[in-house]
């Protein structure tokens, strides 16, 4: 006993510095992270003027579950979360690819720091940069449309093209810099291995094809279970300043329903039920992800 | 650099198309950016007709920047943001270097638990109405507090510095402990010193995520006097109010500010709120390569 409170006091003097060190952070946490979590019980609950709110169970998630607008919101997440996937995950591949290819330092540089840029750039100012680039009157996409022979597309008001909206402005903005990972995977390979395949006399895509991409595989199979992982969580930002009334139904997504049913109309409850809904389904998704992953390549989501 | 000694005709024109693809990229990304930069130096009379692929301005004229600067809407927001960004990134960086460094002690007691407590946040996130509440019920609604505090630590940003600080080699501190250290002038004295490019990265990420905040501005933040300068930005060219961009007498009637058009000014705007982030640019391309390098970048 006495032995262990020595121990203890010991212990004490060794570590409380660090201790002190952790506790602004850790009371962080705490009030903005944890606090939520216990606040998030009122998606259980009937919101009363007059406290306290009345349990109700299950009835909220229940009501969306039969909720044809949520039922839309969650086709509409996967759909535009799938349509990313397949067309954007391949291209920061393909970039690295060819910057890798580049001789001149100099011009790789310059390639490098321009198709970066854009990650930096916040969705309200893309939004800005889309609209007007993609106006109908003066913007630069249909004014190369206009020279192939076709009408101008009011892309953002058309809801056929608003979700390819949404693709291409998500390329426009991370393709340059998600490169960077795979760029650096690349860099990462034993230079030995292409003199190994130059002496076996391959040329330029043989080298590609059976050195550098069984190379980056496992950084491949990382990112693609991650982007698998945060499925849902993406594009809030991006929807909410690309939105409009004509199009809202064909891109709106949990996130930006939440907002809207909670903060905008007042819903609160079933706000907070559909929040919860994709923060578990989310949650699910990235512990599996992490682990598929952890026991495919050994390293984990984080 | 083209001749290479085996390289035949043909894998010259593949290395140009290489070359040239990159370049398309190029372009790509930056004509729009280089468009509105144009559009906002053009003579505003002209920019009613100017081509969208113009990347030179059409005349010259500063019209359209000595009216944003001289909008008090603008001005407020250009001061906000710089408020909320320079005291925000300041409790970032000390709360994120303090807590890595202690929690990169292997040996440190309970330390598993508490790499949990932050995980955990990083797995699941209840939604925006719970933190919404939370905010509420702290008494921070309509507080600048309530856009700096939210994210004082970055869990993605406090497991890359951890890493980070892991690789620092162990006899650096134990030379600093023999002379009789403490932790904490360790950590100011050899630690940061050491990581210095480590905190550099991590200081240009925080300074991005602040400036480019805006909507935990907009929802945690009802008076529009405190909007940062996203939120007045997304007023003017997500949602098209122009009353509350040029004031509504210069709607109404015929001034000089009225025959602005708002293309241009929409331009001005973007670039504006660009600039700063344009600024900072160079030293972000400087510092993080080493980050990327040594395992995840998120964000």
């Amino acid at each position: 006993m006495n032995n262990n409170f020595e121990q203890f006091t010991q212990l004490v003097r060794r570590w409380w510095p660090f201790y002190v060190m952790l506790a602004p952070g850790l009371l962080y946490f705490f009030v903005y992270h944890y606090l939520p979590i216990w606040e998030a019980r009122l998606a259980f609950h009937d919101v009363r003027i007059i406290p306290p709110n009345t349990w109700v169970g299950m009835k909220h998630f229940i009501a969306l579950a039969s909720s044809p607008v949520f039922l839309q919101v969650l086709l509409n997440t996967i759909v535009i979360s799938t349509m990313k996937l397949v067309f954007i995950f391949p291209i920061p591949i393909l970039v690295a690819l060819l910057l890798n290819e580049v001789r001149s330092g100099s011009y790789r540089k310059l390639v490098q720091s321009v198709i970066y840029l854009p990650h930096y750039l916040s969705w309200v100012v893309i939004a800005g940069i889309t609209i007007a680039t993609l106006s109908p009157s003066d913007g630069a996409v249909n004014e190369v449309i206009g020279w192939m022979g076709y009408n101008p597309v009011p892309f953002m008001t058309d809801t056929g093209s608003i979700r390819w909206v949404l693709v291409f402005t998500e390329m426009w903005r991370s393709a340059g810099w998600d490169s960077l990972l795979y760029f650096a995977a690349i860099v990462g390979i034993s230079s030995e291995l292409y003199e190994a395949a130059e002496m076996d006399g391959a040329g330029r895509w043989q080298k590609i094809w059976f050195v550098t991409i069984p190379g980056i595989a496992p950084t491949i199979a990382t990112l693609f279970i991650l982007n698998v992982g945060l499925f849902l969580s993406q594009g809030f930002d991006q929807v909410i300043n690309l939105s409009n009334d004509v199009v809202r139904s064909h891109i709106d997504i949990v996130d930006t329903y939440v907002y809207r049913i909670g903060l905008q109309t007042g819903e609160f409850a079933l706000a907070t039920a559909a929040g919860l809904f994709k923060g578990v389904v989310g949650m699910i998704l990235i512990l599996a992800a992490h682990m598929i992953s952890k026991r495919l390549t050994g390293k984990g989501v984080w | 650099m083209l001749n290479n000694s085996r390289s035949t005709p043909f894998e010259r024109v593949e290395y140009i198309l290489i070359l040239s693809v990159l370049f398309l990229m190029v372009i790509v990304t930056a004509q729009p950016i280089l468009h509105l930069v144009a559009v906002s130096f053009s003579d505003p009379a002209n920019v009613p007709g100017m081509s969208g692929l113009e990347v030179v301005p059409d005349g010259f004229s500063l019209q359209v920047w000595t009216l944003l600067i001289q909008n008090p809407n603008v001005q407020r927001g250009f001061v906000n943001a710089a408020l909320i960004t320079v005291v925000g990134t300041i409790i970032n960086v000390i709360a994120t270097t303090l807590m890595a460094w202690a929690l990169a002690q292997k040996r440190l007691p309970m330390r598993r638990f508490f790499m949990v407590i932050v995980l955990v946040t990083v797995v699941f996130e209840p939604g925006i109405i719970p933190d919404f509440f939370v905010m509420k019920k702290l008494g921070l609604l309509n507080s600048y507090w309530s856009v700096i505090l939210y994210r004082a630590v970055f869990a993605w940003y406090l497991i890359i510095l951890i890493r980070l600080f892991e690789e620092i080699p162990g006899e650096l501190l134990e030379a600093a402990e023999l002379d009789g250290a403490n932790p904490f002038q360790t950590l100011w004295h050899v630690i940061i010193p050491v990581a210095k490019s480590s905190i550099a990265m991590i200081t240009l990420f925080y300074l991005v995520l602040h400036w480019n905040e805006f909507f935990r501005a907009m929802i945690y933040l009802n008076d529009p006097n405190k909007w940062p300068l996203q939120v007045v930005l997304r007023q003017f060219v997500v949602d098209g109010d122009k009353v509350g961009m040029v004031g509504l007498a210069n709607v109404s009637s015929y001034t000089d500010v009225s025959q602005i058009s708002i293309r241009a000014l929409k331009a001005g705007m973007i670039t504006l709120t660009i600039a700063p982030l344009v600024l900072i640019y160079p030293f972000i391309l400087k510092y993080f390569t080493k980050g990327t390098m040594s395992g995840a970048v998120k964000g």
